[in-house]
């Protein structure tokens, strides 16, 4: 019996829209915080335990006990919602961008559970208080002690990173749990060190946890099965039959390997509770197809199954859980493509069921069947429908290749998140470690030290930026120099507070992941800090503020040539944001800016890219790894923005920066094509650790008459000439989102959104992730709308 | 060999065919009031300004007054600190001089986004009022096997020397009748008529524009006798197009401090439909761009 041989496909698919609907109308996630409890009693109960060990029993705890359901909607059991609380402040309606603090204290999670009759303000507060207590909480303090007064207006953050790898759940399904225990025992029956054996056995522990939690579900289809008729029992008869099966053994059709890929991922992110975000599946399409390919299960049906797996990512009324990536395309590494059959029905599931999550992403090269590029016409031209990120792997296999990527892992290379290129299954990247921004430094080392924004000294004054006299010629003739040394400065303070944050989350192993990371082969958790558990590791530093720098170098450059003797007016006007110097402002406004192919202003911002590039790669990690630069804002060039004082370039205090590597708003006004030729002289060989761009696009540019005929022109008009290779054979870009859309179409969305979106639904893209624009918070709703930018590509 | 170009850009497919750079030279020998890109015009260029964020602080020598600008004071202003000194976003001058070679790298650069048989188109202004530097221009993007495309009023004596370097030939025709076109644009039609039927004979990409603009050349009477000159030659290689009056440009003639002197040149889509008609009429092969 096979699920089709019960349902039709048209019932799977409703099945599956009700499934959300249902999961939409769920306003409280108060799993994570019963998770928590049971650590908490585990903590005592297992103290004596090595950590990897305590960590493992800690998971099985949690699975034997945490109350379980399977929806009446629901074709297959499992669930992300006890993982996820309601927290990520971009999509919370209150979020406002002065109130922004970062992502740091482990504990302000317990402010996003409104305590109610069950949940009360005095259990929540014990929890808290509790966790404030944790060696985790005060290493993390530590961690940011070492930070010292940076954070406090953006110069940098650091982070703990959970979530934001890629598992490779492929031996899992092929061979079961059951045959990852074996080779676990086959490494124990070799290895005699006593922490790799911890580490195994607390493998073994997980993975075996699981196959319970299966089983549980399995006798929960069985209950169901009692109340139940026709073929929603017989579909509960196959779920329980199925969840007897998998994950404990090899999948044998797509239906199995669904379900077994969803409970893995489920305690996958229990294990890390609360809000692992940005795991990502990687190529879903080649890790499904073979077991599509098992029963030769058509388009439609497997499309009918991959809109449950979709729904699956979903948690709670707002999608919570943000920035999961699913991966179609690609190439291998001879170059043949890697579409296939599951790559279609995967792009039908999405376009069918157009969800906040999980978010998509279309691996393109340069033999790309056309065949793609007509299905994902219909995603970027039907309006507040999902719209895949773009990768080129025809560039992104060279970027990776150069630190040192094995040939054989490229095209195994999945996006974690948003944007950031890891190997899947084998590439703890850290990836959003550290944060820097560039713009600040720069504000401070204008003012030697001094903040503009509060007045407090929170940088190097003038002797110690090189400068022998406080004349501010001379600091704006030696600008870069004392920049650079200033970015040095706040590195140096980022990289060991990161590395120390690090460390804290090297406190809490993940066994049940490290099996799916590489684990096996090392006997090593991934998050060890004495031993590398994956085959890579490095941490990311996310940069903001490359178009402010070469502007504002720029704008600086010409003044001196043309108004050497007004140095003191420019720091003034800096000072008090143009206050009393609207002359002044006017004059840096019309100096060169990049993205309008103006060569010196964009090879002014390839040479800071270039030097950060080797700055931030020059830095170890805490196990001596180097930090991948990655040049992606995830609205955090808004946030960021926010504390930078007015720059030379004529932005004023407050204003955004630019979005990862784009121009600054409204500054690129050539179109396109210039806008292409100005990002085509960035060193994207080395940004290894990723980068963002967004193309907002006016959908009346594209004249193909039907949505198959688009796709084939956009490929024409805008991925080929974006993701040409660069001067002398160098990797050209290798990421692009877009919103193919209109500030105007977007305000009748707001306006009216009962017409435009009957369904509740607008899917924007913001950042790497999907996002219901009606979702947003409208600081974020009118960042959107400003960042379209059109005047940067309009073809003309 | 430098050449002055007041603008720069991508346009797909309106001036030549696929996605192409558009280089709009500097310099105009005709004085057409419809013109879009009125800045284009002065051999020397001008200087557009825009009152919006217009300080007085700008001119030293006290020319701006509550957003107003004093040509006359331009005019004979030798330093221009307006443009050299105190940079503003609402002033600029139009005309840039840019070298051959850097406009040759600027479009090796661009092979990328020549899609669609694209290429480097050069306009105006008129463009053969630098003739001898668009020559080379052409000869040089040639060289370096770059599709190219002028697009030109056609006055120019040697035109025809060109047409081995230009792979599209873009003729504006704006009236059939010498006296009237003298009248409209300061210079008659005789040489226009002599390389258009040059070009007839000998260039294999050839697009005759016509602008249609009300009260000057849109009557049915025009459309014959624009048809009748143009049947007299073998037209088998060539396109027609009509480019309907619009306004684009009438904000940029008060930006130029230049009176807009059309009251209203709209022609209404009967009459467009009429063009069509009678070049149908006489296998003249029109097209929209």
């Amino acid at each position: 019996m096979d699920l089709h041989s019960i349902y039709s496909n048209e019932e799977i698919g409703h099945l599956a829209k009700a499934r959300f609907l249902e999961e939409r109308r769920l306003k409280r996630l108060d799993g994570w915080f019963l998770a928590k409890e049971i650590r908490r009693e585990c903590d005592g109960k297992f103290q004596d335990l090595p950590p990897v060990i305590k960590a493992a029993e800690t998971m099985r705890e949690i699975l034997a006990r945490l109350p379980i359901s399977i929806s009446e909607q629901a074709i297959f059991a499992g669930t992300q919602d006890d993982a996820f609380a309601r927290s990520y402040a971009l999509i919370n309606p209150t979020f406002e961008v002065n109130s922004f603090t970062g992502y740091c204290d482990p504990t302000a999670v317990f402010g996003d559970i409104e305590p109610n009759e069950i949940f009360t303000k005095e259990r929540i507060d014990s929890l808290r208080d509790y966790e404030k207590s944790l060696p985790f909480t005060q290493t993390l303090n530590t961690a940011y002690a070492l930070a010292g007064s940076s954070t406090e207006e953006a110069v940098f953050f650091i982070e703990q990173v959970t979530g934001h790898l890629i598992p490779d759940f492929k031996p899992a399904l092929a061979r079961g749990i059951a045959g990852l225990i074996e080779e676990i025992d086959g490494k124990l029956r070799t290895n005699p060190e006593p922490s790799k054996r911890a580490c195994y056995e607390a493998m073994k522990i997980a993975l075996a946890a699981t196959v319970s939690l299966a089983d549980r579900y399995a006798g929960c289809a069985r209950e169901l099965q009692d109340a139940a008729c026709g073929k929603r029992k017989a579909a509960l008869v196959l779920l329980e039959k199925t969840l007897r099966r998998v994950p404990q053994y090899p999948a044998r059709n797509l239906y199995e390997a669904i379900q077994s890929f969803l409970l893995l991922w489920q305690v996958m992110c229990l294990e890390q509770a609360p809000n692992p975000f940005a795991f990502s599946a990687g190529n879903a399409d080649r890790i499904f197809e073979p077991y599509r390919a098992m029963t030769d299960s058509s388009r439609d049906s497997s499309a009918a199954l991959f809109k449950h797996f979709l729904t699956f990512f979903n948690v709670g009324d707002r999608s919570w859980a943000i920035s999961q990536n699913v991966m179609v395309g690609g190439k291998s590494l001879s170059g043949s493509d890697l579409t296939n059959p599951s790559s279609y029905a995967l792009l039908d599931a999405y376009f069918e069921m157009n969800l906040p999550q999980p978010i998509l992403s279309a691996k393109l090269h340069r033999n790309t069947p056309s065949a793609l590029y007509e299905e994902l016409g219909r995603f970027f031209f039907s309006p507040g429908v999902l719209t895949p990120s773009l990768f080129n792997d025809d560039s992104l296999f060279d970027v990776l290749a150069r630190p040192g990527v094995d040939a054989n892992d490229l095209e195994n290379y999945s996006i974690a998140g948003c944007q950031e290129p890891l190997i899947m299954g084998k590439d703890n990247g850290n990836t959003t470690n550290s944060w820097l921004n560039l713009a600040k430094i720069l504000e401070l080392t204008l003012h030697r030290g001094t903040s503009a924004i509060s007045g407090k000294t929170l940088g190097l004054d003038a002797p110690a930026l090189g400068m022998k006299t406080n004349q501010s010629a001379e600091l704006l003739f030696n600008i870069r120099d004392a920049f650079y040394t200033h970015v040095e400065h706040f590195v140096d303070t980022m990289v060991a507070a990161a590395n120390e944050a690090s460390r804290a989350i090297g406190l809490l192993p993940v066994p049940l992941l490290s099996s799916f990371m590489g684990g096996i082969e090392t006997g090593v958790d991934l998050r060890d800090c004495q031993e590398q558990g994956t085959k890579y590791n490095g941490s990311g530093c996310l940069i903001h503020g490359l178009s402010i720098m070469a502007d504002s170098f720029i704008a600086i450059d010409q003044f001196l040539k043309e108004r050497a003797g007004e140095s003191e007016r420019l720091l003034n006007a800096l000072k008090t944001n143009f206050k009393h110097d609207e002359a002044l402002r006017q004059y840096l406004r019309s100096c060169p800016k990049f993205g309008n192919n103006i060569e010196s202003v964009d090879l002014e911002a390839r040479a800071v890219a270039q030097r950060i590039n080797g700055l931030i790669a020059g830095k170890r990690n805490y196990l001596g790894n180097p930090f991948r630069p990655d040049w992606s804002t995830p609205s955090t060039h808004l946030l960021y923005g926010h504390w930078v004082g007015a720059t030379p370039d004529g932005r004023e205090a407050g204003e955004m920066l630019g979005y990862g590597l784009d121009p600054l708003y409204g500054e690129a006004q050539s179109g396109l094509g210039f806008r292409v030729l100005s990002g085509a002289h960035l060193p994207y060989k080395d940004m290894n650790g990723g980068y963002a761009s967004h193309f907002g696009i006016n959908p009346s540019h594209f004249r193909g008459k039907t949505l198959a005929e688009k796709g084939l022109e956009f490929q024409r008009k805008v991925v080929a000439p974006l993701f040409s290779r660069g001067p002398d054979g160098e990797p050209g870009p290798f990421y692009l989102y877009v919103n193919v859309t209109t500030p105007e179409t977007l305000r009748q969305v707001l306006a009216n959104p009962k017409q435009h979106a009957p369904s509740g639904i607008y899917i924007m893209r913001i950042h790497g992730t999907f996002v219901n624009f009606l979702d947003l918070s409208p600081e974020i709703q009118q960042d959107i709308i400003k960042r379209l930018d059109l005047e940067s590509t309009s073809p003309a | 060999m430098r050449l002055n170009v007041f603008r720069k850009g991508f346009n797909y497919s309106q001036d030549g065919p696929g996605n192409r750079l558009v280089y709009h030279l500097q310099g105009c020998n005709m004085r057409c009031a419809w013109c879009s890109n009125p800045e284009g015009v002065a051999m020397k260029g001008t200087l557009m300004v825009n009152p919006e964020h217009l300080i007085e602080s700008v001119c030293p020598h006290g020319a701006i007054v509550h957003k107003d600008i004093d040509r006359e004071r331009c005019v004979r202003c030798t330093t221009m600190e307006c443009i050299n000194q105190n940079r503003n976003q609402s002033i600029r001058f139009s005309s840039l001089a840019c070298d051959v070679e850097t406009i040759v790298s600027e479009a090796k650069r661009s092979v990328r986004l020549f899609y669609d048989g694209g290429g480097v188109t050069l306009s105006g202004g008129e463009v053969t009022v630098q003739f001898e530097e668009v020559a080379l221009l052409l000869q040089r993007l040639k060289d370096e096997g770059i599709h190219t495309a002028i697009e030109t009023n056609g006055t120019h004596s040697k035109l025809q020397d060109l047409f081995p370097v230009i792979d599209y030939l873009i003729i504006d025709f704006k009236h059939h009748d010498d006296r009237a076109l003298r009248a409209a644009a300061g210079m008659g039609n005789r040489l226009i008529k002599r390389n258009v039927a040059k070009a007839f004979a000998s260039h294999k990409h050839l697009l005759i524009r016509i602008p249609l603009i009300g009260q000057v050349n849109d009557s049915a009477a025009d459309a014959q006798h624009f048809a009748s000159f143009f049947r007299q030659f073998d037209t088998t290689q060539a396109r027609f197009e009509f480019l309907a009056y619009h306004e684009y440009g009438k904000d940029k003639w008060a930006q130029c401090g230049m009176p807009y002197r059309i009251a209203n040149g709209f022609v209404s889509e009967q009459t467009l439909a009429l063009f069509h008609t009678v070049f149908k009429a006489n296998q003249l092969e029109v097209i929209r761009t």
